[in-house]
């Protein structure tokens, strides 16, 4: 398992504000090995986004605070990056999709001439040349038509083709990772459907890494290899798609898994995990689930729980896990 | 079933005039609704569903009285919404309440807790102060939030807290009728449990009917007992919701159902060609056609007539409707390939 891509070691951000610190990330860990989807899963205001943000060093510094130990790319240490040389990275070797594709796209810019842009910025071809390849990557992701929809204005586009247009972007020059953030959120079930595969489909025959953030367990359930679950800034388990959904081991998976509607449900209620996420600034002691936690004890709040890593790779912050046959964690 | 519906919906169609255009050009219309007709009785959870743009939303918003529809009448409890003067319509409005998708923009940032949920009864008056506190007090713990945040602004609260003060907000007055527009599509998936949870439950308490608005099938299936598929504002398929999911007839129907990511089961998956057409001069035959794997020649020009094929399930497809003999001989029923 030496193929790591991205190794990201230690990272914190926090954000002072007026009435106190919010800590957004709270020292996490991500390896992404190369050819590999590893999702990203957390409620809103877990601190997934700030992550993505901090590893493409798009954070603005202030108000933003980053400790990090390192972020490994490929063998290249990025955080010893000049902002010219990260210049580079980003849509070079890590680019990024957006959540919400109308915001990304500059709406008074044709989108061809957008992906025009990165071919010009990273792999200096003249105009006439990128609109070539501009075209190609349209066509990659299944637009029809991509010569004349390359001269369309975002607003003139739906919904599920201007993801596509960020997609073929973030394509265009074949990055080592591509980063997604909520790429489908915005967009109709049909819709979603479409998209997902063809991101699956390129990522695959590519052999490109893919990060996705998402809140969304079926959308992992479909896409990612190994997942992670972040709550509150921290990392709560790690595990491979298949295990972490045939048997999650921490509360906060299992209580996510469970909010799911499926087809298969008879009940009429749904399954819920009560309250909600901590505010950032006022996160309580101990475990930051336990108030949330049906099976939390004295030691819970009191101490926060180690990551602690277990013999099949998954990792686990908790000190009651469930369906768990090595016996109870303590220290 | 025999009672007499709380809402009656007859051959509704709203048009919408598309602005520009040359001056002595033939003005054009986007077709948001088309020839609906239903009715819902007291104490169901009527669904409806499709992708955005299909007119689900417009549907609603004539129900309640917000669109004025081109065609066709809606009977709120046997009276005429549309033709009733200005005050009646008032009275009459105030039995159906709606819940908003986004509760970061239903809400009004500069309005407190207590204005907001006490707004509806501020406007139809007759309250004093104290009585709209206690009624207030009494809501926020129906809907799970504390005495403390009445003084408190929506900025204060999370997403799934804002969309309880909208529902707060709608059931103030008592109404009969709420309409819920994707009530939780703009929350947290871990979120979405808890507020359906409490709707269902208010639903119990209250007597509510709930015209349940969305384009999660998997939600629809838990919470309605009938449903409604609508694609470019005309209905596909309609029914009980057992009767849909255990056989969905309408290839729209299919698909959608198809699409939900399930972490269950690994389905077989038709996934759709291509984006919803634009609502202005829709097809004229079958509004599905473009998209449809198993389009023919006469889906082109002929819509599909609501067929009943069994008791409270409605379907508007050739493949189930079929062709005259006439139409037939013409060539009618040949497929249409689409992969060249």
């Amino acid at each position: 398992m030496s193929d790591v891509l991205l190794g990201l070691k230690n990272l914190k951000v926090i954000f002072p504000a007026q009435q106190g610190i919010v800590r957004a990330v709270e020292g996490i860990d991500i390896d992404i090995l190369k050819g590999e989807c590893v999702a990203l899963v957390g409620e809103s205001g877990c601190g997934k986004s700030v992550t993505s943000l901090a590893i493409m060093r798009l954070l603005n510094t202030p108000p933003a605070l980053i400790e990090v130990e390192s972020i490994n790319l490929g063998g290249d240490e990025i955080t010893k990056y000049s902002e010219n040389k990260m210049q580079d990275v980003r849509g070079k070797q890590i680019s990024m999709i957006f959540q919400d594709a109308m915001t990304a796209l500059n709406p008074v810019m044709t989108v061809g001439k957008q992906i025009d842009e990165v071919f010009i910025k990273h792999n200096k071809l003249s105009k006439k040349e990128a609109r070539i390849e501009t075209i190609k990557a349209l066509r990659l992701v299944g637009i029809p038509e991509p010569e004349s929809r390359a001269k369309a204005f975002p607003h003139q586009l739906s919904g599920g083709l201007r993801q596509r247009v960020l997609i073929a972007m973030a394509f265009a020059c074949m990055p080592k990772l591509i980063i997604a953030d909520e790429p489908t959120t915005a967009l109709d079930v049909t819709i979603q459907a479409q998209v997902l595969e063809v991101l699956r489909n390129m990522q695959k025959s590519h052999n490109v890494s893919l990060l996705l953030i998402t809140h969304d367990l079926s959308v992992v359930a479909h896409t990612a290899d190994t997942v992670y679950v972040m709550y509150s800034g921290k990392i709560v388990e790690k595990a491979k798609v298949e295990d972490l959904f045939r048997e999650p081991h921490h509360p906060y998976t299992e209580g996510l898994l469970g909010s799911i509607p499926r087809l298969s449900d008879t009940t009429k209620h749904f399954v819920q995990i009560p309250d909600s996420v901590p505010h950032p600034m006022f996160k309580p002691t101990g475990c930051y689930f336990h108030p949330r936690c049906k099976y939390a004890t004295d030691i819970c709040k009191e101490k926060m729980p180690p990551l602690v890593r277990l013999d099949n790779g998954r990792e686990i912050r908790c000190y009651h896990p469930i369906n768990f046959s090595g016996g109870e964690n303590n220290e | 079933m025999s009672k007499n519906p709380i809402i009656k919906i007859e051959n509704l169609y709203v048009d919408f005039p598309v602005k520009g255009g040359l001056p002595f050009q033939k003005k054009k219309h986007i077709s948001a609704v088309s020839d609906v007709s239903l009715e819902i009785y007291p104490g169901e959870t009527f669904g409806i569903v499709g992708e955005s743009g299909c007119g689900k939303s417009t549907l609603a918003n004539a129900m309640v009285g917000m669109v004025k529809p081109t065609g066709g009448k809606v009977i709120f409890k046997d009276k005429d919404l549309f033709s009733l003067n200005r005050t009646d319509f008032k009275k009459t409005r105030s039995d159906m309440q709606m819940i908003f998708q986004d509760p970061f923009s239903s809400l009004n940032p500069r309005f407190s807790v207590f204005q907001l949920i006490s707004e509806p009864m501020f406007i139809r008056g007759g309250f004093t102060k104290k009585e709209m506190e206690q009624r207030v007090l009494e809501l926020l713990k129906l809907v799970g939030l504390d005495e403390k945040d009445l003084h408190r602004y929506p900025s204060d609260f999370s997403g799934g807290q804002k969309q309880r003060i909208g529902i707060a907000r709608a059931i103030s007055l008592n109404p009969d009728l709420l309409i819920c527009d994707e009530p939780v599509s703009a929350l947290d998936v871990s979120v979405h449990a808890q507020i359906l949870n409490l709707l269902i439950d208010l639903q119990e308490h209250l007597k509510l009917t709930y015209v349940f608005i969305s384009h999660n099938l998997a939600v629809v299936k838990n919470v309605c007992d009938r449903i409604l598929v609508m694609y470019l504002g005309k209905v596909m398929e309609f029914g009980s919701t057992k009767a849909i999911y255990k056989n969905p007839l309408h290839p729209y129907t299919n698909a959608l159902i198809s699409a939900i990511l399930d972490l269950d089961i690994k389905r077989e998956k038709t996934i759709l060609k291509g984006d919803i057409p634009s609502p202005i001069d829709p097809p004229k035959g079958c509004r599905f056609w473009q998209r449809c794997p198993y389009a023919m020649e006469g889906c082109i020009d002929i819509p599909a007539p609501l067929l009943e094929v069994e008791e409270n399930h409605f379907v508007a497809c050739h493949k189930l409707s079929g062709f005259n003999e006439e139409q037939i001989k013409n060539g009618l029923d040949k497929r249409i390939n689409k992969d060249e």
